[in-house]
This record gives C-alpha cells, sequence and structure tokens, in this order.
C-alpha cells in the first residue's frame, strides 16, 4: 500500500514536471519558429513570401526530417543553417536558447515528423 | 530653459533630457493614454516570453537613444505602419490604426521621449554608409532580411515579422542600431530576433549598422 502511494507520487511528480516542460517548448516554438516554420511546422510562417530565398524546414516530411540525427538538429537551431550546409535564413540560435530549450524543440520537431533520426534506427 | 534630471533605476541609469516641450509632451503622454501600450521607465521590464507578448506596443523607455527626432516627431503626427504585423502578432496584419497626434501635440510629445535616452548608446560610433561587407553579413551570412523588409534594385523585399528597415536610416540613431545588435539584452531581453553577441564581430557589427543605417524609403541598397 505504502510502495503503490510512494509510486503514484513519483509518477504524478514525473507527468507535473513534463507537462511544465512540454508548456514551455510550445511557448519557445511559437515565439521563435513559427514566424517562419508556421504553427504547423510545414514551413510556411508568416515570414515566407514569395521573394523568400528558401523553403523553411517542413518539420512534418518524415523522410527528410529521419536524414538528421537529433545532434544534427541540434548544430541547425544552435549554430544556423550554414554549420549544416543549408541556408544563412535559418538563424543561429545558440546564443539565445538554452540547450534545454534546445533539447525541448527536438522534442516537439520529432513529435511533428513522428520520426527518428538515423543514430536511433 | 533646458535642465537634466536624472534617474537611477536598478542596474540601468536613465537621463531624461528636457527643453521647454518635454513636461508638456509628457502630460499628453499621460493624457492620451499613450502609456497603456507602451512604457517609458526603464531599464526593461520584460524576463520571460509571456512578459513581452503581454505588450501591447513597444517600450519606449530609450527613444531618444533609438529615434531621429524629426522622423519621430513627423510619424506622429501621420503614423504609417512600421511593421508588417500588428505587434506581437504572427497572424494579423498591422491594421496602421496608431492614432494621431496634432501637430503641436506631436512636437510636445517628440521632445518628451527624445528626452528619454540610455546611457548604453555611445554617441558618434557609426557612421551610415552603405558599404559590402555590410550587405554581405546582411542579406547573405545572416537572417537579418528573413524579417526585415528592405529595398534591392528599387523592389521591397524580406520578411513580415520584424520592423521594417525600408526607411530605417531616416527613423533610427545608427548608434542605436549597433548598441542593439552588441547589447540586445539591455534594449529587450525576450524578443523573437537572435542575440548576435557571440555570433558577429563588432566590426562587423559596426559595418552592418552602417549599412542599415543608410537605408532610405527612396534608394536601392
Amino acid at each position: 500500500m505504502i510502495r503503490s502511494a510512494i509510486v503514484l507520487t513519483f509518477a504524478v511528480v514525473l507527468l507535473s514536471a513534463g507537462a511544465a516542460k512540454a508548456a514551455d517548448t510550445e511557448t519557445i516554438f511559437k515565439f521563435y519558429c513559427v514566424q517562419c516554420h508556421g504553427a504547423a511546422g510545414n514551413g510556411d510562417g508568416p515570414n515566407v513570401s514569395p521573394d523568400f530565398p528558401v523553403t523553411p524546414r517542413n518539420f512534418n516530411k518524415a523522410d527528410e526530417m529521419g536524414k538528421l540525427t537529433d545532434l544534427d538538429i541540434k548544430n541547425v537551431i544552435k549554430e544556423g543553417g550554414p554549420s549544416v550546409s543549408k541556408s544563412p535564413m535559418m538563424p543561429p540560435w545558440g546564443k539565445t536558447l538554452t540547450d534545454g530549450e534546445i533539447d525541448g524543440l527536438i522534442v516537439k520537431l520529432r513529435a511533428f515528423c513522428k520520426c527518428t533520426g538515423p543514430a536511433a534506427k | 530653459m533646458r535642465f537634466v534630471l536624472a534617474f537611477s533605476l536598478g542596474v540601468g541609469l536613465v537621463v531624461m533630457s528636457a527643453s521647454a516641450g518635454f513636461a508638456d509632451g509628457a502630460k499628453v503622454f499621460a493624457d492620451k493614454g499613450c502609456g497603456g501600450c507602451h512604457y517609458t521607465d526603464g531599464p526593461a521590464k520584460e524576463k520571460t516570453i509571456e512578459d513581452q507578448l503581454a505588450k501591447k506596443g513597444p517600450e519606449l523607455w530609450y527613444a531618444g537613444s533609438k529615434f531621429k527626432g524629426e522622423w519621430l516627431g513627423a510619424w506622429l503626427a501621420d503614423p504609417q505602419p512600421i511593421r508588417p504585423m500588428k505587434y506581437n502578432s504572427l497572424t494579423d496584419k498591422n491594421a496602421g490604426d496608431h492614432p494621431k497626434l496634432a501637430a503641436a501635440e506631436a512636437g510636445e510629445v517628440k521632445d518628451f521621449l527624445m528626452g528619454l535616452v540610455s546611457k548604453d548608446v555611445p554617441a558618434g560610433v557609426v557612421t551610415p554608409k552603405s558599404n559590402p561587407q555590410g550587405k554581405l553579413i546582411f542579406i547573405k551570412k545572416m537572417p537579418c532580411s528573413g524579417c526585415h523588409k528592405y529595398q534591392t534594385g528599387g523592389k521591397l523585399v524580406g520578411g513580415n515579422t520584424g520592423p521594417s528597415l525600408v526607411d530605417a536610416g531616416v527613423r533610427l540613431n545608427p548608434d542605436w542600431i549597433l548598441a542593439y545588435l552588441a547589447n540586445a539584452q539591455v534594449f529587450k531581453p525576450v524578443k523573437d530576433m537572435p542575440n548576435f553577441d557571440g555570433i558577429l564581430s563588432k566590426p562587423d557589427m559596426e559595418k552592418v549598422a552602417a549599412h542599415v543605417a543608410s537605408f532610405t524609403a527612396a534608394d536601392a541598397n
């Protein structure tokens, strides 16, 4: 009985922590990423006009996202597009976001594509 | 008669340099309810994204360091959209419905706002000048044009979520552009533009600031 209560309490704490983290990631995604990648992650944010020089990544394309490791995604968020030979239109957010915030975004992007990277296959 | 009031506010020092119109402008600003959207007492208050999103308009506590007075007075009398999008929105266009002031009131509010200056904007550092290095960074090496509109070859290009830079050279103090690039945390601790401190070198920031400060609505940078 006591053991069950401890397990339940632990589970509630874990769920609470997870919910808080998810909310933070959602806020961060909406604030920083949606402007180019769109609210649904399709690469069609409000900055993407006909003269936008590149098509921002569509996070829902599992065939493309599946080629990227989590480290690839982390690097491109931190260092910008050129770090993976992509467009500088993807800004370097490494001096703006913390590693923890970027890790949360990676989870969010993986949820869009419902895919994992090569290393996890 | 000119006088200076200095307020020590937390870690920041805001110096209000006031002319005859300063007090009158402060009264107009208060009477018109401008403070409902713009705060004028620094330092920056925003600590979280939620704080930023709760704001209805840009902070103005360093307006005298950011803007050019001539532009500001004219804009207050005939405000035109600076941002393509509504402030803090990623879905709604700027309706262009900022209240207008009568000419005399616009001049007084301009005097008030131009008296709100920041010690973190060193004067006389940046000379506006279109330059290839600044242009290369602005257009090619960094994503500035992804969010900011500008003109090239007479054509309006660039993104929508940041303030337009089409007439940045008319609107903005060149030294503020550099200070903002180098030390954005002082002015906007929470913003949807990357921090470039530690990414761009100081000389590169100066070149970008000089280039952006050369933009006018009539040119083709």
